[in-house]
């Protein structure tokens, strides 16, 4: 009898293997997903280690190590004169101010194989007090070759001059790096130790013979061998690449636990459908343990095939990716053969089959003979669920509400300074995790609520559309299961799209602050020559905004006698116009208005507000070299002001305490967009610097740059790897639906005899499965929102709510077009059966 | 039985040309229906006969425009089937055809009155309130409109099956074996409601079943017998219709 009932089933699964793909569809989408995240982990490892630029590959012994006492400029000497030593290089870098800005001096021969750099233009420095800059170096300090200009750096105090001598290219290029060989760098800036020596042998001396030579010479320094320091480089390149793999993991493992549930609902309908040929089975005396094991045993067999197949289309799609990308001229390293982690996933898609399917095999097996007997087309799906359902739903939901509070109760007070986040984000995704088994449980009991809001629209859309909402309303199990996959995956996105829109107002907010413009023209210490203002302000084809401002460092605050907070030297103050600014809209307030500024108002920091115990409306006096002026405070900011600023004031209040009127500084905005924009602003500033002493030019734009790509790519990043929850969501929407179309080619049939015109059983068909989309995005932004907002509150970084309404709305919208388009080849279908044939199916 | 009278086609509610359907090609082609010609009167109740595979089904399929014949014609109250487009097809059976199945065929998730005024809703029409009235009292459903099918018995699904292809006053009837999953007592109470429309509503209804005491409740019998015309008696009853299934069971 048990080897009848599982050949029964079985021989069902081998007739149709279309549907048996189609069951297990989401488990292979896992399975890809899984193997492919495997074998893209490879592929970033071995192309970061393949193209590391480190330690140059000539390099055969390496000297010192950050742990002890660097190597002195005598031990490189030494090094040098041991024979067999075909050149040491020494490393180091040094930080050198310039009146252009800042300047990474490094060392490097310039030649040779030990070198990482390439000279383009002029010729490499070889004495003390000559450099080469990279590119974009020449570019923006204005240090082209023959420019001499003067530093200090390292040991050297007393600025001494640098002329560059060429242009070389390296690896990386930050705009602010200059060469030059070891001993120039050494001498220039009085230094007596490098950072490391990095030696070649000469050719046909053994290197070990070399390396105890060495050793001998410099006694206490740890000698490597150049092939370890590489691997080294590598292993830490490689780690970075295994952390990030962490957090995908991560995500992977949501997106399998997604695949697991589809897999349920999937093999929910499918039992469903053979419900009649179950309960014969049972009639003719096969036991429920006997039907158990044969639906589990299909299960088995559709993970296992699923499984295959989706190991070995990642392991085609894994191979002929990168050699793909390498005839494009990318250097792609190609990864290795996975044989433990594929046979892992194999195993693994079979053991989460099997998982999934139990819950469906023991309903399906509870099946009444009786069934048998009745007719079929008024089996309909249960609509309610079991008590034991109902209850471990609401406990659930319980505990993800009191969790929920617990977050809420621990998140930080404002200005906390000792907040630890980690316990109150432990709770909320605790909570979350709750919430969502709850919908799990409790799903099919929203679905109809749920339905009655959104569906509404489309019921005065005539009959076609209630009678879609009637088809999803009337079979709530299937729904439930299906929307609660699109729910999860659009939880995450939306938390996702929050998250990234809040980090961004805090950081434009942060920018506003440190880089409110592009440009910033600065002396340093004392006053801008005001022809520098006006050849500024004169150069409008390039600039775009000019807005001087002046600094003084020394204001403190007064009441009657007694001196305000903390501060000895007094506050930084800065009288900058913040209405010339166009990112003014960017700042917000903790109190007062910035609308309430003018003569005798201030503006205060938060620290600064903080340390004086002043709120906005408060009196003070501000003071400075005896002189007082009384203001009001009339906001008080979140975080930092403006360029640092302690105290924001009118221009007046500084002329009263007697401060020249002399610029101490201006900020520009480039008029152009782009790299060329900014470097016609680069220029005509630096015209209008002229040979001006002490002033010097920062290009805000860069860091502006640099932050918001930084928080792009964390946000897509993130967007990518929720998405793949989404696309199994999006698998699960089309084989329920195509699977249900099966199941109701019967009903299908009649509608069609009764004046169901073919496109109108398609429309139908397709709006059943977006509705699936409707109902799981609606429930995903109820949940993602609120959990999205408790999740930025208890990070504790202080970022603003938001709800960006456009890409939410874009995502909803999204998510039903999937939904509807995964219904659409399965409604083709459904609609080009003849009536008559599907009147006859044994529905 | 070689020679008919001509069908009165132009009179006929429904009637089938020199129809024939060929299922499969070739060796394993079955002529299920061989050149039928037959007119069916408006305001009657005719039922078609014949043993397992005579090609009675597929006759009620082909007039009922949801199969297509291989060749010859259907009229509709004079309208051309043969050869419509899908369209067209599912045009006329909307709005021009009611159904009644053996298995019922209600949609589980709609209650009894939403099944009822399916088709309607489908052409996008409101039902004639004095006809649903009339219709659910005469077909004792006054109590059972808020049920869905799993909570209805047989007889009373089939009632709801029959208001549904009632309401819309369709030209024709089709029902095939409406009597066949019911017991006796319904099924007499199914087949006095279809005899009624008849005679009160003026309906035409045609309906196919190989139950003789079915077929003593029609006004006439056609009787088919390997996908040909093999009788046709008016004013049947049992008795007749028992006798003429006999004599045709012996010829064969």
């Amino acid at each position: 009898m048990r080897g009848t009932v599982l050949r029964t089933q079985a021989s069902a699964a081998a007739r149709r293997p279309g549907r048996l793909i189609l069951t297990g569809l989401a488990i292979l989408v896992a399975s890809f997903v899984v193997l492919g995240t495997v074998l893209v982990q490879q592929i970033t490892e071995r192309t970061v280690r393949d193209n590391l630029s480190g330690t140059p590959a000539a390099t055969d012994l390496v000297i010192g190590s950050p742990d002890v006492p660097p190597p002195t400029v005598t031990d490189v000497r030494q090094v040098r004169a041991v024979p067999g030593v075909a050149e040491a290089v020494a490393r180091v870098s040094t930080g050198v101010s310039v009146g252009e800005g800042y300047l990474n001096l490094q060392s490097d021969p310039g030649n040779g194989p030990l070198t990482t750099v390439r000279v383009v233009e002029g010729s490499y420095p070889d004495r003390p007090g000559e450099i080469a800059v990279t590119p974009r170096t020449a570019e923006r300090l204005g240090l082209r070759v023959g420019t001499t200009t003067s530093g200090t750096g390292g040991e050297l105090t007393a600025p001494a001059p640098l002329t560059v001598t060429g242009v070389v290219d390296t690896g990386a290029d930050a705009g602010y790096d200059a060469y030059a060989p070891d001993s120039v760098v050494t001498a220039w800036a009085r230094l007596t130790a490098v950072e490391r020596v990095d030696v070649r042998v000469a050719p046909g001396t053994p290197t070990e013979d070399v390396r105890q030579r060495v050793a001998a010479a410099v006694a206490g320094q740890p000698i490597r061998s150049g092939a370890e320091v590489r691997e080294a480089e590598a292993n830490a390149a490689a780690e970075q690449v295994g952390r990030l793999f962490i957090l995908v993991g991560m995500f992977v493992s949501i997106a399998v636990v997604a695949a697991a549930l589809v897999v349920t609902s999937t093999f929910r309908i499918v039992f469903a459908q053979r419900m009649r040929q179950l309960a014969l089975l049972r009639a003719v005396g096969a036991s429920r343990g006997t039907l158990v094991r044969a639906l589990t045993a299909e299960g088995a067999l559709t993970g296992l095939v699923a499984g295959v197949v989706g190991v070995v289309g990642a392991l085609a799609l894994g191979y002929a990716l990168p050699a793909i990308l390498r005839t494009t001229g990318r250097a792609v390293s190609s990864p290795g053969l996975p044989v433990a982690a594929a046979v892992t996933v194999v195993i693994g898609a079979v053991v989460i089959t099997v998982v999934a399917v139990l819950a469906p095999a023991l309903s399906a097996a509870r099946v009444s003979p009786l069934e048998a007997l009745r007719a079929s087309s008024t089996t309909a799906g249960r609509r309610g669920i079991g008590m034991l359902r109902l209850v471990s739903g609401l406990l659930l939901a319980v505990g993800a509400i009191l969790a929920g509070s617990a977050t809420v109760s621990q998140l930080p007070e404002p200005d906390q300074s000792n907040y630890d986040p980690t316990v109150p984000l432990f709770l909320l995704v605790g909570s979350g995790a709750l919430a969502f088994f709850a919908l799990v449980a409790l799903g099919p009991l929203l679905v109809r609520p749920v339905l009655a809001v959104v569906g509404w629209p489309l019921r005065q859309l005539g009959p076609l559309g209630r009678m879609s909402v009637g088809g999803i309303g009337g079979t709530p199990r299937r729904a439930a299961a299906v929307s609660v996959v699109v729910a999860l995956g659009v939880t995450l996105t939306s938390g996702v799209v929050i998250g990234g829109a809040s980090l961004q107002i805090l950081a434009d907010r942060e920018l506003a602050l440190s880089a409110p413009t592009d440009f910033e023209v600065r002396s340093n210490g004392g006053t801008l020559p005001a022809a520098v203002v006006t050849r500024a302000e004169a150069a409008r084809g390039a600039l775009a905004r000019v807005v001087p401002y002046r600094r003084v460092d020394g204001v403190t605050l007064m009441r009657g006698a007694d001196k305000l907070g903390d501060v000895e030297s007094g506050y930084p103050t800065n009288d900058l116009d913040l209405t010339a600014l166009p990112t003014t809209g960017d700042l917000d307030v903790a109190q007062g208005s910035l609308a309430g500024r003018g003569p005798g108002r201030i503006v205060l920091n938060n620290w600064v507000a903080r340390d004086a115990a002043l709120r906005a409306g408060d009196t003070v006096t501000l003071a400075m070299a005896g002189r007082r002026v009384d203001v009001r405070v009339a906001a008080v900011l979140p975080g930092d002001g403006p360029l640092h600023a302690g105290i924001l004031t009118d221009p007046s209040d500084l002329d009263r305490l007697g401060v020249p009127a002399a610029y101490t500084g201006l900020l520009a905005d480039a008029a152009g967009t782009g790299e060329d924009g900014r470097t016609a602003g680069v220029r005509a500033l630096r015209q209008a610097i002229g040979g001006s002493q002490d002033v010097g030019l920062a290009v805000l734009a860069d860091e502006r740059d640099r932050n918001e790509s930084l928080v792009r790519t964390l946000v897509l990043v993130a967007v990518g790897l929720v998405g793949l929850t989404v696309l199994i969501a999006v698998v699960g929407v089309g084989s329920t639906t195509a699977l249900s179309v099966v199941e109701r080619v019967r009903e299908s049939g009649l509608l069609r005899a009764i004046g169901l015109s073919r496109t109108g059983l398609r429309t139908m068909l397709t709006v059943e499965s977006g509705l699936y989309g409707v109902i799981g995005a609606t429930i995903g932004l109820v949940l993602g929102i609120p959990y999205a907002w408790l999740a930025v509150r208890a990070l504790g970084i202080e970022a603003p709510l938001t709800a960006p309404v456009l890409p939410l709305a874009g995502l909803f919208v999204a998510l039903v077009v999937l939904t509807a388009l995964a219904g659409v080849l399965p409604a083709r279908r459904a609609s080009r059966v003849s009536p008559v044939v599907a009147l006859g199916a044994d529905g | 039985m070689t020679t008919h009278a001509p069908p009165e086609t132009s009179h006929a509610a429904v009637a089938a040309v020199d129809l024939v359907k060929v299922y499969g090609s070739g060796e394993t082609a079955v002529r299920a229906l061989d050149g039928v010609s037959v007119g069916f009167g408006r305001a009657a109740f005719t039922a078609i006969m014949g043993s397992s595979g005579s090609g009675k089904s597929t006759l009620m399929h082909c007039l009922a425009g949801l199969d297509t014949a291989t060749s010859g014609r259907v009229l509709l109250g004079g309208t051309e089937l043969t050869g419509q487009s899908d369209r067209t097809l599912t045009r006329v059976r909307r709005e021009r055809i009611g159904f009644v199945f053996q298995s019922f065929n209600l949609l589980p998730q709609l209650t009894a009155a939403q099944n009822v005024t399916l088709p309607l809703d489908l052409a996008g029409r409101q039902p004639d309130p004095e006809l649903l009235a009339h219709l659910v009292r005469v077909l004792g459903l006054t109590d059972r409109l808020g049920h869905r099918p799993s909570e209805l018995s047989g007889g009373q699904q089939q009632r709801v099956a029959l208001a549904r292809a009632l309401v819309a006053r369709p030209e024709v009837v089709f029902a095939d074996e409406p009597t066949g999953n019911l017991d006796s007592r319904s099924g007499a109470e199914v087949l006095t409601i279809l005899r009624d429309s008849v005679r009160d509503l003026g309906q035409t209804v045609v309906m196919v079943t190989h139950d003789p005491i079915a077929a003593g409740y029609a006004d006439r019998v056609v009787l088919l017998a390997d996908g040909r015309l093999a009788g046709d008696i008016d004013k049947p009853n049992q008795v007749s219709v028992t006798d003429a299934l006999r004599d045709l069971a012996a010829r064969a």
